[in-house]
C-alpha cells in the first residue's frame, strides 16, 4: 500500500519548523477558544483568516485545522471543570465530567477524556489516509445529478440534527439557500437582488455572516441570559487514571471512536451526533446504567472519543469531495479559495503535498493537544475565571479588526452588524442558525449542479432518480426526512436532545 | 451553536406574540423581499435555467413554509416571544459600528478604545474606570499584534 508513503511524504512536510509551529498555535488558539465558552471555532476562524494570508496554504490550513479540533479538546475542559459546555459538541460530556469533577476526580476526567480523544485522532487520522485514496476515486464518478443529490442529503442530515422542530430547521436551509442566490448570476452574469451595492455583486460574504450570527448575535444572548458559572474549586487532582479505570474505559473509547468516526463522515454536521449517539450506547450496554449522570467514567471516555473522531472524518467530505460538511468546513473552504486552491477530487493529484501534510499534522496536533491541555489546566482554570464583562469586549474588537482586514472594507463591518441583528431576532425567534449557514454555504455549488444537471438531462428532473448513486442519496435523504416527522420519532428526538 | 432556544415557556415572557408566529411572519418577509427582488429577472425553463428561477421558487417555497409554521403556531399554541435585550443590541452593534465609523479616519489608536468603551456597557456590571484601562491595554496590544507581529494594512493613526 502507498498509504504509508503517502504518509510519509505528509510528515515530511507537516515536521518543518515552520509547520510545527503554526500547528502548535493553532492548537493552542484552539483551546483558548474552547476553553472560553461563548467564543466558537466558527467565529475565531473567520477572525483569524486574515493572518493566514501571509502564510502558504499548507502552513495556513494547518492551522485552521489546529484551531478546529483543539476547540474540541478545550470545549471538553470547560466541560468538566465549569459544568457548562465551552462547544456544543461537548454537551454531553457536561453529564458525567462535572460529577466527576465533584467527587475530586477531575483530573481523572481530563485525564480520560484527553487519552480518549488521542486515540480517536489517531485512528481518525489513519482512516482519513485510508479513505482518501478510495473516495477520491468513487467521487470522479460523480455527475453533477450526483453532486446535487449528496448536497440534499447533507442539507436533510442538518435539519433532522438540529435542535428544535424540524420544519423550523428546514425553513432555515431555505433560508440559506435563498441568501446565496444574491450576487450576479453564474451563466448570464445579470445582477440578482444586489440592490446595487457593489459589495453584493459577488454575492453576500461568508466571514461577515458567520461572524454576525456565531460571533455577535451570540455576544449578545449570553448577555442576555448571564449564566451561572459553577467553576470547580477543590483540587483537580491527578491527572493520570489508573490502571483499572483505563480498562474500564478503554471499551467505551473504541465505540466512541467508531461511532463518532462514522457519523463524522456524514455530510450534514454528523459530527454533532456523534457524542450523544456514543452516550446513549454507553448507557444502554453498562450493566448498570444508574451510574450514568453520577459521574461514570464511560460517559466522558465515550463522547469524547467520538467527538474528536468526528471532528477529524469530518474533513473527508471536504477533501474527497469538496463539500464542507459544516460551517467551520466552509470557512476551510474559504481559505483554500484564498489561496487558490478549489477544493475536491483533485487537490489530492494537483496538491499531494497539501493533502497529506495536513493529514499528518492531524496527527502531530493530536499529540500537542495532550501535551498542552493536560499540565496548562491550570491556567485554562484561571483565564475561565475572567468574567464575561471584559471577554466580549475583548472578542468584539478582535472580530472587527479581523473582519475589517479580510478585505480592508469598513463595508463588511457593517454587513456584520447587519447579520448580527438578524442572528439575534433569528435567535429570539426559535431558529437555529447552524442549517441556515450549512444551506448558505452550499447554495452557489448547488445551484450549479443543479442547472448542469437538468442540462443534460434536457429539462428531466428524473435525472436525479434514475441514475442510481444519486437515487440512493435521495431516497436515504427522503426516509430520514419521513422518519424525523414522524410523531413517535420526534419525540425521541427531542429526547436525545434533552438528555 | 444555541442551546437556549427549545421550545419551553419562558417565565419572562408576558402576553407577547407566538413565538413561531413572529417566526413565520419573519420568513414571509423575507419572501416577499426576494419576491419583488426577483420579479424582473428571467425565469428561463427547466432546460436552461435563468437567473430568476432559483430565488423565486426557493423564495416562495419558503414563504409558504413560515405561513404554514404560522398557522401551525396560531392553532396548536406555543412559547411566546421574550422581550429583546434592547440594551446588549444598541451597544455591541454600536460599538462595532463606531469601530467602522471612525477605523479609516481615526486610525485604531481612536477606533479601538472607542469601539471596545462603548461596546463595555452593555453589559450591566459595566465598570467604566476598568473597562477604560483594558479598552486602552487591549488595543495597544492588538496594534502590535495586527499591524507589527501580522503586518496587515490597518490605519493606526489617522492618515498615515
Amino acid at each position: 500500500m502507498d498509504i504509508f508513503s503517502n504518509l510519509a511524504m505528509g510528515f515530511g512536510v507537516a515536521f518543518t519548523l515552520q509547520n510545527i509551529f503554526l500547528c502548535f498555535l493553532g492548537c493552542m488558539i484552539g483551546t483558548l477558544v474552547g476553553v472560553l465558552p461563548g467564543v466558537g471555532p466558527v467565529a475565531t476562524i473567520a477572525m483569524l483568516l486574515p493572518i493566514t494570508f501571509g502564510l502558504d496554504p499548507t502552513g495556513a490550513l494547518i492551522m485552521l485545522a489546529g484551531i478546529y479540533y483543539g476547540a474540541q479538546y478545550g470545549g471538553s475542559t470547560t466541560a468538566i471543570l465549569v459544568n457548562i459546555p465551552g462547544e456544543a459538541t461537548a454537551v454531553v460530556t457536561v453529564l458525567d465530567g462535572h460529577q466527576m469533577a465533584k467527587q475530586g476526580r477531575a483530573g481523572v476526567a481530563l485525564g480520560i477524556s484527553a487519552i480518549g480523544s488521542f486515540f480517536a485522532g489517531c485512528v481518525a487520522t489513519l482512516f482519513i489516509a485510508a479513505m482518501g485514496a478510495p473516495l477520491t476515486k468513487f467521487a470522479q464518478l460523480f455527475g453533477p445529478a450526483e453532486y446535487f443529490s449528496l448536497m440534499v442529503m447533507g442539507l436533510v442530515f442538518s435539519t433532522v440534527l438540529a435542535r428544535g422542530s424540524i420544519l423550523k430547521a428546514l425553513l432555515m436551509v431555505f433560508l440559506g439557500l435563498l441568501l446565496a442566490t444574491v450576487g450576479t448570476d453564474l451563466e448570464t452574469g445579470q445582477e440578482r437582488v444586489t440592490l446595487g451595492i457593489q459589495q453584493l455583486s459577488d454575492g453576500i460574504d461568508f466571514a461577515p455572516l458567520a461572524m454576525g450570527i456565531f460571533g455577535f448575535a451570540e455576544i449578545i444572548r449570553n448577555l442576555e441570559e448571564p449564566e451561572a458559572r459553577d467553576v470547580v474549586r477543590g483540587k483537580i487532582g491527578k491527572l493520570l487514571p489508573s490502571l483499572a479505570e483505563i480498562r474500564q474505559s478503554f471499551p467505551s473509547i473504541l465505540r466512541g471512536t467508531a461511532i463518532g468516526g462514522i457519523l463524522g463522515i456524514l455530510p450534514g454536521n454528523g459530527a454533532v451526533l456523534g457524542p450523544f449517539a456514543s452516550y446513549a450506547v454507553e448507557k444502554k450496554i453498562a450493566k448498570d446504567p444508574s451510574r450514568f449522570g453520577k459521574g461514570a467514567i464511560e460517559g466522558v471516555a465515550g463522547p469524547e472519543s467520538a467527538n474528536n473522531a468526528g471532528a477529524q472524518t469530518a474533513f473527508i467530505p471536504l477533501l474527497t469531495l469538496g463539500i464542507p460538511p459544516n460551517a467551520v468546513m466552509a470557512l476551510m473552504v474559504g481559505a483554500m479559495t484564498i489561496h487558490g486552491i478549489i477544493p475536491g477530487p483533485q487537490v489530492m493529484t494537483k496538491n499531494p503535498e497539501l493533502f497529506w501534510g495536513m493529514i499528518a499534522s492531524m496527527w502531530i496536533g493530536n499529540a500537542m493537544l495532550v501535551i498542552i491541555n493536560l499540565p496548562l489546566v491550570g491556567m485554562w482554570v484561571k483565564l475561565l475565571k475572567v468574567p464575561y464583562r471584559l471577554m466580549f469586549p475583548a472578542i468584539l474588537i478582535f472580530c472587527a479588526i479581523g473582519i475589517y482586514s479580510i478585505n480592508n472594507s469598513v463595508e463588511d463591518v457593517y454587513f456584520t452588524a447587519f447579520f448580527a441583528l438578524v442572528g439575534y431576532i433569528m435567535i429570539k425567534l426559535g431558529y437555529e442558525p447552524a442549517p441556515m449557514l450549512l444551506g448558505f454555504v452550499l447554495g452557489k455549488l448547488m445551484e450549479e449542479k443543479l442547472r448542469q444537471a437538468l442540462i443534460l438531462s434536457r429539462g428531466s428532473f428524473t435525472t436525479f432518480v434514475e441514475r442510481p448513486v444519486s437515487g440512493t442519496l435521495l431516497a436515504v435523504a427522503l426516509i430520514m426526512l419521513v422518519i424525523a416527522f414522524l410523531p413517535a420519532m420526534n419525540k425521541k428526538r427531542e429526547q436525545a436532545f434533552q438528555e | 451553536m444555541s442551546e437556549q432556544i427549545s421550545g419551553e415557556p419562558d417565565k419572562k415572557s408576558g402576553g407577547g406574540l407566538l413565538q413561531d408566529v413572529g417566526a413565520g411572519l419573519f420568513l414571509i418577509l423575507i419572501s416577499l423581499f426576494f419576491i419583488w427582488q426577483a420579479w424582473s429577472l428571467p425565469l428561463g425553463s427547466l432546460r436552461a435555467m435563468g437567473p430568476g428561477m432559483l430565488p423565486m421558487s426557493i423564495a416562495v417555497i419558503m414563504g409558504i413554509g413560515g405561513a404554514i409554521l404560522m398557522t401551525i403556531a396560531l392553532v396548536s399554541g406555543g412559547p411566546r416571544l421574550t422581550r429583546p435585550h434592547v440594551r446588549g443590541l444598541f451597544f455591541v452593534l454600536g460599538g462595532l459600528i463606531l469601530f467602522g465609523l471612525t477605523v479609516r479616519w481615526l486610525g485604531l489608536i481612536v477606533a479601538g478604545p472607542l469601539a471596545m468603551i462603548f461596546g463595555s456597557f452593555a453589559s450591566e456590571e459595566v465598570r467604566p474606570v476598568e473597562a477604560v484601562i483594558f479598552a486602552v491595554v487591549m488595543t495597544a496590544f492588538c496594534i502590535g499584534l495586527f499591524k507589527y507581529a501580522l503586518g496587515l494594512p490597518i490605519p493606526i493613526v489617522a492618515f498615515m
